[in-house]
Formats: structure tokens, C-alpha cells, sequence
């Protein structure tokens, strides 16, 4: 496993570029400034509500999607990925050591905003329940989502745009007219977790089961990790001519 | 001279172009062989049915833009699969086998190479990629042979064309391989560069390496290789030493600048000959043109000397790399 701490070391280093890392930073600052706003304008503050509809269902897809699509898309785009592919290292790591890059610092960037959004809104005795039910389930959840849109990038170079559709209008405008469709959303199984965690999450319809939700978090990060290495194993570079 | 190219167990490399004049025996340790390899994009066919064998020496890739060169190298590089055929690097399939990288080393033609990394770190990163027990020593010793030392801690970011092409040579090279194969490697290289890379192509092809280079730089191609494939429209046109293909192409004419004693007398002489189809005086020297490389080289002194001509000067005025490849692509 001695290649995989380069390949670490590498991918790292390409994501921390200073346009990224702003955007990201703004990105999950997001629902602290609206934390700090709720708290400054005297409004009834609801950690809970605010997670939900801020971190759940836009931060935490968001940094996962522009950080997953770019562990490894943006060196198959700009063509430095064939150093990698041209060294003796089983394909497996390769995509295992970008996923742990993708899931940690997708996790680095959720989790200290939920726990900062959570203390400025929350009070009393449910405030642990919440941050640390929504900290757990979005750390299943977001690692979930970016081993998903990583393995989108090494099949498409449209990965940033699908996802973005997967997104919005699988698990924004569909999850609400198709019941079915929670079974296949990464959003709908982070919140089934949650729930199973003592966090009582806003929604018409019940939460999946905790049971479903981790199956359906754990099949898709294993299931994300073994189709990148497939493909990665059989990836090809075409020549110029 | 080393040649490089060896016939496959087949005999393919030799249908597919004018042999080598000389054929080689079958060499059992050939680094790399194509056998019989195709690749196709949907309807459009980049590399049609190519066979060669590589043992050690330097080989240059020629071929107009197009020609599938890019395509070729990649199918020995293990990035591509071949559609039909087999790509073998000492012995063993180069598609889906990581392993053969501890072997290979690829400078490919795309110039991006890590902005954020220096040129030292670079190669530092394929040293521990490639699981060397001294990364840090083996990427001073790469960066050192292409010539990087004094930019070795500036980030690539910053490098001119030629810095990245001569840092992507220290990647390639940090493991030592035995197969090196290089897309376009002189480009943006100056001219000092260039001499200092063909010299490292050199004297690591003497040290018993199989090289194989791509370049549009004919001129380049004919100082630095010991032979040449020529590829045209996915084909294989030619292999082998360039001035054996060269004399084997004996529907094409072959012309020679002739200077002697009495360039009028050999020249009546020569016309004589079967093997002269022309004979001109131009700038006061003689000009021959023949069909028969072999049989004028042969008849030219024996004609002089039986009309008393003192030869002062024989020199073939077509035999560049240049003229033997517009030659291939237009047939």
C-alpha cells in the first residue's frame, strides 16, 4: 500500500488549487452565515430545519459533486493522469487512493459546518441528537456521494453535469412526485440514517428505514469503488492521431 | 550498426514494407513486439494489421499527422487495447498488465504535465509511484541526465515547453527502464537541448535499451536512429535500416552527383550502362540518375577505370530520410 500515500500526496495537491478552495470554503460557510444570520435578526432558530434544507440537501452534494468530479476527472481532462496509469500500480488503488482523497475532504469541509451551524442555532437538550445525528449520517452520506461522482468522472467527461442533474432533479424535483425514487438516492438514504440517529427529520413522507439507508450508502461507496477500479483497468488513452 | 528491428515469428514486418536487406535471425529476447495489431475507432481504422519486432537500439516512428504513430505507441504503452493482434513487452501482453511498467517508460506527446509539482518533485512522485527503494537519489539522478538540475525546484507551472518535455523524460526515466517510448520527444526543445537528448537517446541505446521516438523532424530521425518504421494511413510502409529501404525501392530512381576527370567521357560511358537511365552535366559535376542502386555502385568504378576517368567524388543527392519518406507516402 506504499503507492497509495503519493497518489494520496498527489490527488491532494491538485484539489487544494486556490479557486477550488474558495469556492468550497463559501460553499460550506453557507449554512454558518445563515446561522449567524438567523441568530443576528432574532428569528427562531431550528438547527434542525436549517441542516436539513442546507446541508443535506445542497452543501453536502454540492462540495461532494465539484470535489468527487475532480479527484480524478480533472487529470483525465488535462491529460496528467496518464502518469499515473503508466506506473505498476494495480488499477484498484489508484481509484481506492482518490476516494479516500474525495471522501475526506468532501467529510473536512461538512462536517465542521454542521457542527459550527448546529451550536450557533441550537439549544437544548436535542442539540447533541442533531449535530452529532446529522454529523454521522452526512459523514455515510457525503462519503456516499463523492465515491458516486468520482466513479461518474472516470466513465464521463460530463460528470460535473450529470451529477448536477442527479442532484436536482432526481433527488430534488422527482423525490417528491415518485415515491420509488428515494430508493435510489443518496440524499433520501444520508436522511433515513439520520432519523435512525434520533434526528427528527422535516418531510411529508417517512424517512427509509435505518436498515435500507445503510445498505443503500454502503452498496453505493463499495459499489462506486469497484466500478472505478473496473473502469480504470481497462481505461484507455488515445493517442493523437 | 545495431539493427533494431527484427522480423517476427510470422515474417509479417517484412510483407508489410520492403525488407531489410539483410534480414536478421529471429531474436527470442525481442523487448517489444507487434504482432499482427489493429486498432479501430468505430468505422475509422487508426493502425491497420502492423507487425515489427524491437530488441536494442534506437528506432524513429515517421509518419504524416494522421498516420496512427500517436495511436501505435499508445498500444505498446498498454493504454490502448488492440482490436485484433497482440502487443508483447518481453514476452508478456502490455494491455491490463501494471507490472510491465517497471519496464517501460512513456514520454506521451501531450505537453500537461502537474503545474503545482517542481520539476524534482515530479520526478520524485513517479520514483515512489514506480516503488523505488530510494525515490529521492533516483530523482536527482533523472533529473540530472535531461539537463533539469538548475530548475529542478521551480514548479512546472513556470517551465517553457522545453523544460516540461525534458522533465517528462526525467519521469519516464526515474526507474531506469528497459523500453522507452517516446511521443514527439523534440519539440519545443532547442537546439542545444535537442543535441544533449539525442545524445542520452544515444548512450542509452548503447547500454542495451530498446528506444522508440516519434517525430515529425526528419533530419532528427536520421542523426539519432539506428532505423525507422514508417507508418502511413494505419499501415506499416516500411521498416529497417532507412538507406537498406532506401536501395531496396528499385522502381524509384536513385540519383548521384558524380565529379571526375572527364565527366563527359563517363558520362557517354555510363549511358551506356543498363543501369543509367540518365546522365546530365549540372553546375559542372556530373549528375546519374539509375534504378538500380546495387548495379550502378557496382559498374560506376569499373567503368572508369576501363575509360581511364579518375573518380574524385561520388555522392547521392536523394538519400535523406526526407526523400525516402515522401517517396513511401505517395506510393
Amino acid at each position: 500500500m506504499s503507492v497509495v500515500a503519493p497518489l494520496v500526496d498527489v490527488t491532494l495537491r491538485g484539489l487544494l488549487s486556490r479557486r477550488r478552495m474558495i469556492l468550497l470554503i463559501l460553499l460550506a460557510g453557507l449554512p454558518v452565515l445563515v446561522g449567524l444570520l438567523v441568530r443576528a435578526s432574532g428569528g427562531h432558530p431550528d438547527a434542525g430545519r436549517v441542516l436539513d434544507t442546507l446541508v443535506v440537501r445542497t452543501v453536502m452534494p454540492l462540495v461532494a459533486l465539484i470535489i468527487g468530479t475532480a479527484a480524478i476527472g480533472s487529470e483525465i481532462e488535462d491529460g496528467t493522469a496518464v502518469y499515473l496509469m503508466i506506473k505498476p500500480v494495480a488499477r484498484w488503488k489508484i481509484a481506492l487512493a482518490k476516494t479516500l482523497v474525495a471522501v475526506g475532504l468532501t467529510a473536512a469541509l461538512v462536517i465542521p459546518s454542521i457542527v459550527i451551524t448546529g451550536l450557533l442555532l441550537g439549544s437544548g437538550r436535542d442539540l447533541t441528537t442533531v449535530v452529532v445525528g446529522y454529523a454521522i449520517a452526512c459523514l455515510v452520506g457525503g462519503s456516499a456521494y463523492a465515491a458516486a461522482f468520482l466513479t461518474l468522472s472516470v466513465f464521463t467527461s460530463r460528470a460535473l453535469l450529470l451529477g448536477l442533474a442527479y442532484v436536482l432533479i432526481w433527488e430534488g424535483a422527482l423525490s417528491g412526485l415518485l415515491e420509488g425514487t428515494k430508493f435510489l438516492s443518496i440524499r433520501q438514504a444520508t436522511l433515513g440514517l439520520a432519523a435512525a440517529l434520533g434526528v427528527n427529520v422535516p418531510g411529508s413522507s417517512p424517512p427509509l428505514t435505518a436498515g435500507v439507508s445503510v445498505l443503500v450508502l454502503v452498496i453505493t461507496l463499495v459499489g462506486a469503488l469497484l466500478l472505478a477500479s473496473w473502469k480504470l483497468a481497462r481505461f484507455e488513452i488515445r493517442g493523437g492521431d | 550498426m545495431t539493427q533494431p528491428i527484427l522480423p517476427t515469428a510470422s515474417g509479417a514486418a517484412a510483407q508489410a514494407a520492403p525488407a531489410p536487406a539483410e534480414p536478421t535471425p529471429p531474436n527470442p529476447i525481442a523487448a517489444l513486439e507487434v504482432d499482427h495489431v489493429s486498432r479501430w475507432y468505430g468505422n475509422v481504422v487508426a493502425v491497420n494489421d502492423i507487425s515489427f519486432a524491437l530488441g536494442a537500439g534506437v528506432t524513429g516512428l515517421l509518419g504524416p499527422n494522421g498516420a496512427g504513430k500517436s495511436t501505435l505507441l499508445h498500444l505498446m504503452a498498454g493504454l490502448l487495447a488492440p482490436s485484433a493482434g497482440r502487443v508483447l513487452v518481453a514476452g508478456e501482453s502490455a494491455w491490463r498488465r501494471p507490472a510491465m511498467y517497471r519496464q517501460v517508460g512513456l514520454v506521451p506527446e501531450r505537453e500537461a504535465v502537474h503545474p503545482y509539482l517542481t520539476g524534482m518533485g515530479f520526478a520524485r512522485l513517479n520514483a515512489r509511484l514506480q516503488g523505488l527503494p530510494d525515490p529521492d537519489a533516483a530523482a536527482a539522478r533523472a533529473i540530472a541526465a535531461v539537463d533539469l538540475t538548475d530548475a529542478a525546484d521551480r514548479p512546472i507551472g513556470t517551465y517553457s515547453k522545453g523544460m516540461r518535455q525534458r522533465a517528462k523524460l526525467a519521469g519516464a526515466l526515474v526507474h531506469d527502464p528497459r523500453v522507452l517510448l517516446l511521443d514527439e520527444p523534440f519539440n519545443g526543445l532547442d537546439p542545444r537541448q535537442r543535441l544533449h537528448m539525442m545524445a542520452l537517446l544515444r548512450s542509452m541505446a548503447a547500454e542495451g535499451r530498446t528506444i522508440l521516438f516519434s517525430s515529425h523532424i526528419l533530419e532528427e530521425v536520421e542523426r539519432v536512429a539506428d532505423s525507422v518504421l514508417v507508418v502511413y494511413a494505419g499501415r506499416l510502409a516500411a521498416a529497417g535500416d532507412f538507406r537498406s529501404i532506401r536501395r531496396l525501392m528499385t522502381d524509384r530512381p536513385h540519383t548521384f552527383t558524380v565529379a571526375s576527370s572527364d565527366d563527359r567521357r563517363l558520362g557517354s560511358a555510363l549511358l551506356a550502362d543498363p543501369s543509367v537511365f540518365g546522365a546530365e552535366l549540372v553546375g559542372g559535376r556530373l549528375a546519374i540518375r539509375t534504378a538500380d542502386y546495387d548495379a550502378f555502385t557496382r559498374a560506376l568504378p569499373q567503368l572508369a577505370r576501363a575509360n581511364a576517368v579518375t573518380l574524385f567524388e561520388v555522392a547521392p543527392t536523394d538519400d535523406s530520410l526526407e526523400s525516402v519518406f515522401s517517396y513511401l507516402v505517395r506510393r
